[in-house]
């Protein structure tokens, strides 16, 4: 193992990959802090930058920006009370009042220092967790991994928020989108005698065009809905280190809860930062001996809000690396990018590759440390960057959508699929149909398709699936995941009515 | 009288893609004595499955009835208004992909930028004019010379 982490050290600590890194950190630090722009959609500008790359450069940009993003959000929940990111949600209940009792600095400074370690123990979880997950599921045959990818899609498809049913078609959907074009016989499908059509859809214009219009389209709608005052903020701020340094040293078992709890969650398909976020602060509150001093502006709440979604990059790579199954939407696009390199993520990877599984994780300490430079240096000017206003950011991040897209291949027909699955993402998103489940069936559907026929191949049986132990639990799973799902709508659903009741 | 709500519009797209695409599944080479399961058995099993999603997201709706609108129903026109900005940068975005071959990544991408700008922003200032020209005039060939040179990608 020593071995191919120092020539990982040895290639990311080139200038120019480190040049990269510290871009790809600023990058994520503005994507995240800027109100309605998020981590993946940072991830999806920078990625079309990553093709003409080497492996262990791009994927350090990638990473970069992983880092930076999942920091981000705090600056302008902590300056401007708003989370930039869904995963710094809870930061604010903290964040935004200690800062409104004029200690801003003293605010950012806790949760920077507190996302530094929050990637830092979610980078040793990946170090021990990767390989160790990889090797067992070396021993996963095509029934398992079929099984398996099935679990995960009936997971994410069931965490959609009381829209179950959507979920699962919005899945369906995605696996059906990869049957387009030559399969693996060499059989023409769904080309409705459109040559353009014949080699099928490049996964990077459809992903893109599904999450980025939808997303943009809903900011501005959002904006065109919300005619609320644009707030004022004040960049003159100072941090007092020595305080920070004082706070820190009293939130060690804090810190450490909250880092764990964000590399497990983050390490479950479909969760994320946004679930790690709540999950932290919600325990950090229940062991808190003052837990009435929450949402008042305390240390406390600031860095389980902070480890926890900062640790999630940690976490999310060990599925995605040991599994070749992304857990989220920024891993989903992680993936593109391994694969856009050659790489197959998987349990092979650790073999395969051991140099880029080493950058990976020398890339995320070394983004950690870049990015508590960045965010105490430059602290002000981003938080002037996160009030550009979204009829500046629209327009630019679609025309990078486009030329991201053309770059992939030069060719206009991957424009035209990016406006397309716009145009359907926009659609299936204003009737309500979570979009994740769509990504991950896009992203998992020719990998499900191959380990389903090759089963079948050695085992005419379906009934094989159920036979071999793994297989049979992990599907056994599906429909737990699928039955629990139902419960918490059902929950959720007399929740509502009880509340209608009373209000009436 | 039936409402048409967004899940029951869904559920009938989604019946009537699973349908024509089912019938073209017909034009995939059948299975034979090598490909025992053909190529047409992935789809087909997911189109059943979209169709039945979508037929018991459709029977969920009809059960529940229509659900009072949060926002108030608009005519055609007063709901074109409303959306004018989504839809106008989704036309502009059509625009784009047509000319960006036509016209090339220079002259399209500027009008692009520089009109959907002016579509969000306004053009009722002289401020906002010169943000829009300033952002568009920067970028579009900074764009350019990053894919051009650092990357090596030919823009159209």
């Amino acid at each position: 193992m020593a071995d191919f982490f120092l020539q990982a050290l040895g290639q990311v600590g080139s200038p120019m990959v480190l040049a990269l890194i510290t871009i790809g950190v600023l990058f994520g630090i503005i994507g995240g802090c800027i109100p309605g722009f998020t981590v993946t959609m940072a991830i999806l500008v920078v990625f079309p930058f990553t093709f003409a790359m080497d492996p262990v450069s791009g994927v350090s940009l990638m990473v970069g920006v992983f880092v930076g993003g999942y920091s981000g959000g705090l600056v302008s929940g902590v300056m401007l009370g708003i989370p930039g990111t869904p995963s710094s949600i809870t930061t604010v209940y903290d964040g935004y009042p200690m800062a409104q009792k004029g200690e801003p600095g003293r605010a950012l400074g806790i949760g920077v220092a507190a996302s530094f370690l929050g990637t830092l123990i979610s980078v040793a979880v990946l170090v021990f967790f990767g390989p160790l997950i990889a090797s067992y599921s070396m021993k996963f045959r095509p029934w398992e991994i079929t099984s398996l990818i099935v679990f995960a899609l009936t997971l994410v498809a069931g965490l959609s928020n009381g829209a179950m049913l959507k979920g699962l078609l919005a899945a369906a959907l995605g696996l059906l989108i990869t049957t387009v074009g030559y399969d693996r016989n060499s059989n023409l499908r769904f080309d409705f005698d459109l040559p353009a059509l014949g080699s099928g859809f490049e996964i990077l214009p459809v992903m893109i065009g599904i999450f980025a219009f939808s997303q943009l389209m809903g900011n501005l709608e959002k904006l065109r809905d919300d005619k609320s005052d644009i707030k004022e903020v004040n960049t003159n701020v100072e941090i007092p280190y020595r305080k920070i340094l004082l706070d820190m040293s009293r939130q060690k078992i804090n810190t450490l809860r909250s880092s764990l709890i964000g590399s497990l969650v983050g390490a479950l398909p479909g969760t994320g930062g946004t679930v790690a976020n709540f999950i932290s602060y919600d325990q950090a509150k229940k062991f808190s001996r003052h837990p009435e001093k929450f949402g008042t502006g305390t240390p406390d709440g600031i860095v389980a809000s902070e480890a926890s979604n900062s640790a999630v990059a940690g976490g999310a790579f060990v599925p995605t690396l040991a599994l070749g199954i992304p857990g989220d939407l920024p891993m989903a696009i992680m993936m593109g990018v391994l694969i856009l390199h050659g790489i197959t993520p998987g349990p092979l990877m650790f073999e395969q590759n051991p140099v880029l599984v080493g950058a990976i994780y020398v890339s995320l300490l070394i983004g950690a440390v870049i990015m508590v430079l960045c965010q105490l240096l430059l602290v002000r000017w981003f938080a002037k960057i996160s009030l550009i206003p979204q009829q500046v950011l629209v327009p630019v991040v679609l025309m990078l959508c486009a030329v991201g897209a053309f770059a992939l291949n030069n060719n206009l027909f991957d424009v035209w699929v990016l406006f397309i699955f716009g145009i359907l993402g926009y659609l299936l998103w204003k009737a309500e149909v979570p979009l994740t489940p769509l990504i991950l069936g896009v992203v998992l559907g020719d990998n499900m398709e191959r380990q389903l026929f090759r089963a079948l191949e050695l085992d005419s049986s379906w009934l094989t699936f159920l036979t071999r132990p793994l297989s049979a639990l992990f599907l056994a799973l599906a429909v737990a995941s699928l039955i629990f799902s139902l419960y918490q709508n059902r929950k959720i659903r007399l929740q509502a009515l009880a509340t209608k009741g009373g209000d009436a | 009288m039936l409402m048409l709500t967004k899940d029951r519009a869904l559920a009938l797209a989604m019946m009537l893609m699973a349908g024509i695409m089912l019938v073209e599944s017909g034009n995939i080479p059948p299975p034979n004595s090598w490909q025992p399961y053909g190529s047409a058995l992935f789809p087909r099993i997911l189109l059943v499955v979209v169709g039945a999603l979508s037929l018991l997201i459709l029977i969920r709706s009809l059960l529940a009835g229509a659900r009072r609108a949060d926002t108030p129903r608009r005519t055609f026109p007063q709901w074109l208004a409303h959306n004018r900005t989504v839809l106008g940068l989704f036309l502009l975005f059509g625009l784009y992909t047509v000319l960006l071959p036509l016209v090339g990544y220079i002259a399209a991408t500027l009008g692009f930028l520089i009109v959907a700008f002016a579509l969000l922003m306004g053009i009722d200032t002289r401020r906002k004019w010169i943000i829009n020209l300033a952002v568009s005039g920067i970028l579009v060939p900074l764009v350019y010379v990053i894919f051009r040179f650092g990357l090596n990608v030919w823009l159209p």
